[in-house]
């Protein structure tokens, strides 16, 4: 379980009054395990900002993170990222990008290389383990950043407006076969997204941030059942939650 | 079957190959046909400008040559290039290692950076020889003497372009390492060292091009052995076609070491598109 409390996270650091901006500010959230919670709200609400504190990645000032009991101070291997930009290696192929986390906990080169493969043909990428990333579409590229994630078996998955540069097709696409991999192997996933149809069609409860600092506005249960199909996307039950976020999201995007 | 395929290319060869250039020369030639047309053309033109204005200073090419097969023959050539080289792998080496070395630490952390970047470019800027008499204060008529002459023309161009290399990686890919878990050398290793490598060779390839300069120089103006010593010797008999066929040879050396670091830098960044 991930537990966030009144955390706060200002940039230009705490000491320099002008000139510093409050990005996170009393952000409490709980993630239960195994649940998928999809993140929205306006641009630079620092949803972003939020996912690199879970990781790890960027430190924090106030307030506290836990994961199972244990408090965040680093990135850790029971967390995975999976980018917006991809961040694949250009000069490495497919196969070699995949085992890049494997690799780097130490695991034999025989049994990561197993394990990647096994990963590459679940997202459907089997024929082009040897493909440098420049040689393929964003929408693969992608895939190639979730297999990487997915190998090291990570308890919890960050993803980063993982669809965010996609075409709208690619972006349907990569979404079902997220929640297949998910139904198939459950994971506790935090989604930052933009998009309100992929937030209600992704997640388990969706949190709403307001504009900078981002607090949590609201936590939004999604009374859809699994697993999710398109036809769910014509149902009243998400067109209401659809349609209650963009409410809300209308009043804050004032500019 | 098999036999008769690879009976047939033997028998056509015999015949046609005597005629032909071979293989390699022709499709080398066909690849680079403007190229090996501008060079008979510029080798044309300079044969009939020193043939038509006869200035002492322009010797018809054909001289030039000459005094350059004279100089294979008598083997006086070959020695003085070994000595010029074996300069020039040792200053290059040396510039090569602490290039890298300055480099990667001023483009990965700021205060590094901070400390020797305004030495870095003053000597990048300073015309390197002014420090001739420096070292030659310090190291006598040593080899030494023209190897910190070639390490202070090659290194900081190397510094500087590694520099820029490391600092410009996408910091996406140093964040992504991170969230694996990668500790600092292994984000060296992984992340920086192979994303920066076009940018670095590009410093290597300017590098090496200064080293030979460098080595000439160095050996002009204080150790007077080899090529330089040559040159400044028959620079000072006004001997033209000798000074030009010793400039042949170091733009040939210039042309050799290029290529062999275009070598490298394909091999190891074919990944670039």
């Amino acid at each position: 379980m991930i537990r966030v409390r009144g955390l706060s996270k200002q940039f230009g650091g705490v000491d320099h009054g002008n000139g510093s901006v409050l990005a996170l500010s009393e952000i409490d959230l709980e993630v239960r395990d195994n649940e998928f919670i999809t993140v929205i709200g306006p641009s630079g609400c620092g949803k972003t900002t939020l996912l690199r504190i879970i990781a790890g990645l960027i430190p924090y000032d106030r307030g506290e993170i836990t994961i199972d009991g244990k408090p965040v101070t680093g990135p850790g291997p029971d967390r995975a990222v999976v980018f917006q930009n991809f961040a694949l290696m250009p000069w490495a192929d497919v196969l070699a990008n995949v085992t890049f986390g494997l690799e780097i906990r130490g695991t034999p080169k025989d049994e990561s290389q197993a394990k990647a493969k096994e990963l590459i043909k679940l997202v459907g990428l089997e024929n082009f383990e040897k493909r440098l990333p420049k040689e393929l579409s964003g929408g693969m590229q992608q895939r190639v950043g979730l297999a990487r994630a997915l190998a090291v078996n990570p308890k919890i998955l960050l993803m980063d407006e993982p669809f965010g540069s996609l075409d709208e097709q690619t972006r349907r696409l990569l979404q079902e076969q997220l929640l297949r991999l998910w139904e198939h192997e459950r994971k506790t996933v935090v989604f930052i997204t933009h998009s309100m149809d992929e937030a209600v069609m992704l997640g388990d409860r969706v949190m709403l941030m307001t504009p900078r600092p981002g607090r949590v506005k609201e936590m939004i249960d999604v009374p859809l059942k699994r697993p999710r199909l398109r036809e769910l996307e014509k149902s009243s039950a998400f067109l209401e939650v659809k349609e209650y976020l963009w409410e809300n999201l209308r009043v804050m995007q004032v500019e | 079957m098999k036999q008769e395929t690879a009976e047939q290319p033997v028998v056509k060869s015999t015949t046609a190959e005597k005629m032909r250039l071979p293989p390699a020369l022709r499709r080398f030639l066909r690849n680079n046909a403007l190229e090996v047309l501008a060079l008979l053309g510029g080798a044309a033109i300079w044969e009939a400008l020193g043939w038509g204005l006869g200035l002492q200073w322009l010797p018809p090419f054909s001289k030039v040559m000459e005094a350059l097969a004279q100089f294979m023959h008598s083997g006086v050539i070959l020695a003085n290039v070994g000595t010029s080289l074996q300069a020039l792998m040792i200053g290059f080496g040396l510039s090569l290692i602490m290039g890298l070395v300055v480099g990667a630490l001023m483009g990965r952390y700021r205060y590094v950076e901070k400390a020797l970047d305004v030495y870095v470019h003053a000597l990048f800027v300073c015309p390197s020889i002014v420090f001739a008499p420096v070292f030659f204060a310090i190291f006598g008529l040593s080899d030494a003497s023209r190897i910190a002459i070639i390490v202070v023309y090659a290194m900081f161009v190397i510094v500087i372009n590694t520099a820029t290399a490391i600092r410009t990686v996408d910091p996406s890919l140093v964040e992504m390492a991170r969230a694996f878990g990668c500790r600092e050398h292994q984000i060296f290793a992984r992340i920086l060292l192979p994303a920066s490598l076009p940018l670095v060779f590009a410093g290597i390839r300017l590098g090496m091009g200064r080293a030979v300069k460098g080595m000439v120089n160095g050996e002009m103006l204080i150790a007077f052995v080899g090529l330089g010593a040559l040159a400044q010797k028959y620079g000072a008999q006004f001997d033209a076609a000798k000074v030009f066929a010793i400039a042949m040879v170091v733009l040939i050396i210039g042309l050799f070491t290029n290529w062999l670091v275009q070598t490298f830098e394909h091999r190891l960044t074919s990944w670039v598109d």
